[in-house]
């Protein structure tokens, strides 16, 4: 009952009811009243966040705003002094680096820490949906940078994870392979439907892939956009300026 | 332009990297000539009464030696007390000094509780201890494995330590996040990951083994290689003593070789371990 109120509550903050094409959706994460604080510095400011299964969100801001100090406490890497972090299940993470072990071939790494459960099959169908069929006993080494992110991705989904964490996963990658892995994760997470909380310095990436854009400012969500809801174009400009960039 | 001269320069290719390939043969067979050379000098002089053969007895004396010995079985019952007596010290001592350098290398409270001490015993040179060691095990198998022990223990810790240290963070973090458990943790990025380290530390373990073995052997004992090198200098038996000599030496460095094959086999994914990798 209470978690019903809880939940309530953060979509009245959140948006405006009429509007969330995501509003009977089941939960993916919430957050209400997130605190977190290094010395005497405030990084996040009674933070409320809500996610659903399916939503893809934006986390946008300036270095050093907090943003992701928010993803891993939502991971569980980092310990928040106060507030309520509800998902349900463990979190899957994609970092910027690819972070595969090095002495582990393709598919033990897609199927880390979960060999049984998942077996080669599991991480084969993975690598399939990434494209990368066929490479499942290769070493780390013998792949691009495109493909080893590729395969994060796939060790990430292959948990069939409720809410996805993607710590700046494109930033490391050359513009070419960034635009193919844009198309990539929106096809994954249209078929999977996780909820999906993406923190970037990319304008345009927020723009292409997110279903709400919030913007953060010291600690706290200072804005939220929905794509849908804007002409194409017109959204850039207002996003930069919210970040501090003037465009005239 | 392109045609012709794109043959020429295969060609030109081939020929020198075959050289290379001669070049390298030869190398190789010379490295051997100057040891065979003073083999055939040693064995000439001996023939010919230039050194007697109670200081230093001819090669094919040795080798006939070895071989009558060989053939009675009573080599290989000595190499096999002094193998075991290796195997086990070894496993002992490698198993604690792992344990001890993972639970080091990855807990500050380990560190501050283990290490200081481990430091102390280990400035201790480790023979220092043979008269305690026979005081404590008598001149019984237990005395020389714990010697053996004592010595592959440090290298294998020291190394473990700064291996686990070694290990990315990042990995770390990943481990937390998919969820892995302690154990698989160990088996899978710890282990792995500290293995180069680890594998160096295996190979000064193993050149102290054989040091402390020889020593141990020396202590009254009835089987071993060390034995039979301590009765043969009762008898004044040159060759045998030389026999055990080169026994000591053909497997320090077979026990090299093989940790070298470990190396080859376990790091496979680091590139500059594997072979044939560019």
């Amino acid at each position: 009952m209470n978690k019903l109120v809880n939940i309530a509550k953060s979509i009245a903050i959140n948006a405006p009811a009429e509007s969330d094409p995501f509003l009977n959706v089941p939960l993916a994460v919430s957050v209400s009243g997130l605190e977190r604080r290094y010395g005497e510095r405030l990084v996040i400011k009674s933070l409320d966040i809500t996610i659903r299964k399916g939503e893809f969100v934006a986390l946008l801001g300036e270095s050093g705003c907090g943003k992701t100090t928010l993803l891993r406490a939502l991971a569980g890497l980092d310990a928040p002094d106060a507030g309520r972090i509800e998902a349900p299940g463990r979190p899957a993470v994609v970092f910027q680096e690819h972070r595969l072990l090095p002495w582990a071939s393709v598919w033990e790494n897609v199927a880390l820490g979960n060999e049984k459960a998942i077996g080669k099959d599991g991480a084969s169908r993975a690598l399939g949906e990434v494209g990368l069929a066929g490479r499942e006993d290769d070493w780390p080494r013998n792949l691009s940078g495109g493909q080893a992110q590729r395969v994060a991705l796939a060790r990430a989904l292959v948990r069939d994870p409720k809410l996805l964490l993607l710590d700046e996963p494109f930033a490391a990658l050359d513009a070419l392979t960034r635009i193919k892995m844009h198309v990539l994760v929106r096809e994954l997470v249209s078929r999977h439907r996780p909820g999906v909380l993406i923190v970037t310095h990319d304008v345009d990436e927020a723009v292409v892939l997110a279903d709400r854009i919030l913007v953060m400012r010291s600690g706290q969500i200072a804005a939220s956009y929905r794509p849908a809801e804007h002409a194409p174009g017109e959204l850039r400009p207002l996003l930069l300026d919210e970040l501090g960039v003037t465009t005239h | 332009m392109a045609e012709i001269s794109s043959p020429l320069q295969d060609f030109s290719a081939d020929s020198r990297s075959g050289f290379a390939i001669r070049k390298a043969t030869l190398y190789s067979v010379l490295s051997w000539l100057a040891p065979l050379l003073l083999l055939c000098l040693w064995e000439a002089a001996s023939q010919l009464g230039l050194i007697a053969s109670q200081v230093m007895p001819a090669p094919s004396r040795v080798a006939e030696t070895g071989w009558q010995l060989a053939i009675t079985g009573e080599l290989f019952v000595h190499l096999g007390a002094s193998l075991l007596r290796a195997t086990a010290g070894f496993a002992i001592g490698g198993s604690i000094g792992f344990a001890l350098g993972v639970a080091v290398g990855f807990s500050p409270l380990a560190h501050a509780l283990l290490d200081r001490s481990i430091q102390m015993i280990r400035a201790i040179p480790f023979l220092a201890m043979l008269p305690l060691v026979i005081v404590w095990f008598g001149v019984d198998e237990g005395g020389k494995i714990f010697l053996v022990s004592l010595a592959v223990l440090f290298p294998i810790y020291i190394n473990t330590v700064l291996g686990v240290r070694q290990i990315d963070p990042k990995l770390m973090e990943l481990a937390k996040v998919t969820g892995m458990n302690w154990p698989a943790i160990v088996r899978r990025i710890i282990l792995p990951g500290a293995m180069p380290s680890i594998l160096t530390g295996v190979r000064y373990a193993l050149a102290h083994a054989w040091l402390a073995l020889v020593i141990a052997e020396t202590l009254a004992t009835t089987k071993g290689i060390g034995f039979l090198a301590m009765d043969a200098r009762e008898f004044l038996q040159t060759d045998v003593i030389l026999l055990t000599i080169i026994i000591y030496s053909v497997i320090g460095v077979g026990a090299d070789a093989l940790a070298r094959l470990l190396e080859t086999r376990l790091l496979g994914w680091h590139p500059n371990f594997a072979k044939g990798a560019r």
